[in-house]
């Protein structure tokens, strides 16, 4: 539910109530007053009659009006003042006062009566401004919340906007100023925690760059190292296969640290991806350059392919061709195919292999390898994904009969 | 051939001083940026080899201050940095080629050995190990004078040889020389393989004496027995 629902939800049931209770205890109390004024009217009255009897000993002739109506009794006995009351012929609601008066005549009871029509009619003119009144608060409220809440809050669905939109790999959040403090606060809260994101997010990336790079100089040691003590017969008659092992693992290490450090500088944006590039040119010089791995493998590779300019890196654009060509080849097997196209700027590379299809979720995952121990670093297609990302391409993988395939949509995706 | 390797680790200008050494450079090293403006300044080398993250200065500006006093002494980058515009840079301000680390001796006294060819002017582009004469500018072999036709890989593999004679390679260095970095050869030495049998029996087909020795379990030494 909107919170201006919810809002207004509870407003007017309050309203209403409000209103209601507010109603019966003006209708009550008016009526309460009213009754008082009438009854106070006919004690006046009373007072008349009395005054003129004390006087003339007699009662004063009925003087019929609309609005009163007197009548005496002859009666005998003590009579009280009271009110009560009553209904006419024509079920008019009356107020009458009774009370007993003692003339030479002897003693009477009056009746004079006041009908309550005036009253009612002033009560219902004041329940229905009442309910006139709820209605049109209730309105103007709907409206105010409607018109003035929308715009008030209007920067309050910006800033949301703008957190929906943001990714950590922008720039940093800013967000407006408001003249309303409570978003201003926000505002302000929800940049301090992006920056704060932001910069825990950056150093833990350049982390990587950095430590790959560390890695280095270090690396250049042990490997030229071992480059000079393979030199020694001694050592190398008794130490071949150690020295062997060693620079293979130091081979690995720098291919991953070299891989650490191109996805950093991918996902850091610190290529220009803008330039043409003719990517059907450098998918035909990468085969070129694999074709001899691809014969000695007997693979048979088929091309079918159309000039196609790209807005690329053109560096980038090799490492890509050749990660997928490289696993398209290692992971092929003897006499499998390798199948090429590049039509409407869209790649595909399908090839046989002897393993089964891969998880299309987990394959550009970094250091997922279907089987341990495998020689590839696990990143080649990670590095794959992170570059057409970069460049606002997609890269995806189905197998379709019996064909590993790897698509490269050169479209700029949409978002 | 006088070469200065510029290098702020001392241990790995060690060992670059111990190989050149062995074949036949003399070399000077230099660990700071204040050390090795001065030498580069006051003497003329054949090579530089400069590191360009230097404790107390940038190795481009090195590079810039050769340039400005007119020297033309070859210069090969080898950096930690192995970003592209550093590169760029580098050899747009007069470096003659960039090596990043890690990276096999080996491969350093090949660029090394092909700047000073290039460099040097009025001097041959002539390789020789015995009978063997490799004309580095044409691309061509000759076995006691008579042409011996090689493909690309080939060719390349016997410079590489005859550069790095008496030295043992690793299957893993020749490999990382034929194919380049980015082509993943792991474990998959056969090419090498097949590549030196074809370069020993032409080399042999021509009368040439068998330098390729096999060292079992490691690689390939080039030399004479």
């Amino acid at each position: 539910m909107k919170l201006l629902d919810k809002y207004n939800r509870l407003n007017i049931t309050a309203t209403i109530i409000t209103f209601v209770i507010g109603s019966c205890t003006f209708y009550f109390l008016l009526h309460y007053i009213l009754i008082h004024q009438i009854d106070e009217t006919l004690m006046s009255e009373q007072q008349e009659i009395v005054a003129f009897a004390n006087t003339h000993h007699s009662l004063p002739d009925i003087i019929r009006t609309k609005d009163q109506y007197t009548n005496y009794e002859t009666f005998n006995g003590n009579t009280a003042t009271s009110f009560q009351n009553v209904r006419s012929g024509e079920k008019e609601e009356m107020r009458q006062i009774q009370f007993g008066v003692s003339t030479t005549d002897g003693n009477y009871l009056v009746k004079v009566a006041k009908p309550l029509e005036e009253t009612e009619d002033l009560l219902q003119v004041i329940i229905g401004v009442t309910i006139g009144m709820i209605a049109l608060i209730l309105l103007v409220g709907y409206f105010i919340n409607r018109i003035v809440i929308k715009k008030i809050w209007r920067p309050f669905y910006r800033t949301i906007e703008e957190v929906k939109s943001y990714r950590l790999t922008d720039e940093t959040l800013r967000l407006e100023q408001s003249e309303i403090d409570e978003f201003t606060l926000l505002n302000q809260s929800i940049s301090e925690l992006t920056e704060r994101v932001q910069r825990d997010y950056t150093s833990l990336k350049n982390l990587t760059g950095q430590a790959a790079h560390e890695m280095q100089t270090p690396l250049a040691i042990i490997r030229t190292k071992l480059d000079l003590l393979m030199q020694n017969e001694e050592v190398l008659r008794k130490h071949a296969q150690h020295i062997a092992d060693m620079e293979q693992a130091v081979q690995r290490s720098a291919r991953l640290q070299q891989s650490l450090l191109l996805l950093t500088k991918v996902e850091n944006r610190q290529f220009a991806l803008d330039e043409p590039v003719q990517a059907d040119a450098i998918i035909r010089q990468k085969l070129a350059e694999f074709s001899e791995l691809a014969e000695a493998m007997h693979l048979r590779v088929a091309i079918n392919d159309e000039p196609t300019l790209v807005k690329f890196h053109h560096h980038l654009a090799e490492i890509i061709i050749s990660n997928l060509l490289n696993n398209a080849i290692r992971y092929n097997a003897a006499n499998g195919k390798i199948n090429i196209e590049l039509k409407n700027g869209i790649l595909t590379i399908g090839n046989t292999s002897t393993q089964e299809p891969l998880d299309q979720e987990k394959v550009f995952k970094r250091f997922y390898r279907v089987h341990q121990g495998e020689d590839g670093n696990g990143l080649g297609l990670s590095i794959v994904k992170q570059i057409c990302e970069a460049a606002g391409y997609t890269a995806s993988y189905n197998y379709v009969q019996g064909l590993h395939t790897f698509t490269i949509n050169f479209k700029p995706a949409k978002f | 051939m006088k070469v200065l390797i510029i290098e702020d680790e001392p241990v790995l200008n060690k060992s670059m001083v111990a190989h050149l050494s062995s074949q036949q450079y003399l070399c000077e090293s230099a660990t700071t940026y204040r050390d090795a403006l001065d030498k580069a300044e006051l003497y003329r080398y054949d090579c530089i080899v400069l590191d360009l993250m230097l404790p107390d200065g940038d190795g481009l500006h090195i590079l810039q201050a050769l340039k400005k006093a007119g020297k033309t002494d070859g210069v090969i980058i080898i950096s930690a940095k192995n970003e592209l515009d550093d590169k760029i840079k580098g050899l747009e301000l007069g470096a003659d080629d960039y090596l990043t680390k890690p990276f096999h001796l080996s491969e350093l006294s090949v660029r090394i050995n092909a700047i000073i060819r290039r460099k040097n002017l009025n001097g041959s582009n002539l390789l020789t190990f015995e009978e063997i004469i490799a004309d580095t500018s044409a691309k061509t072999v000759q076995v006691t004078g008579n042409d011996l036709p090689l493909t690309r890989k080939e060719y390349e593999l016997l410079i590489y040889f005859v550069i790095n004679k008496n030295k043992v390679l690793s299957k893993n260095t020749i490999a990382e020389h034929l194919w380049g970095d980015d082509m993943d050869m792991a474990d998959n030495y056969d090419f090498i393989y097949a590549h030196i049998k074809n370069l020993r029996k032409k080399l042999l087909a021509a009368g040439c004496t068998d330098y390729i020795h096999s060292i079992y379990g490691m690689g390939y030494k080039f030399a004479i027995r």
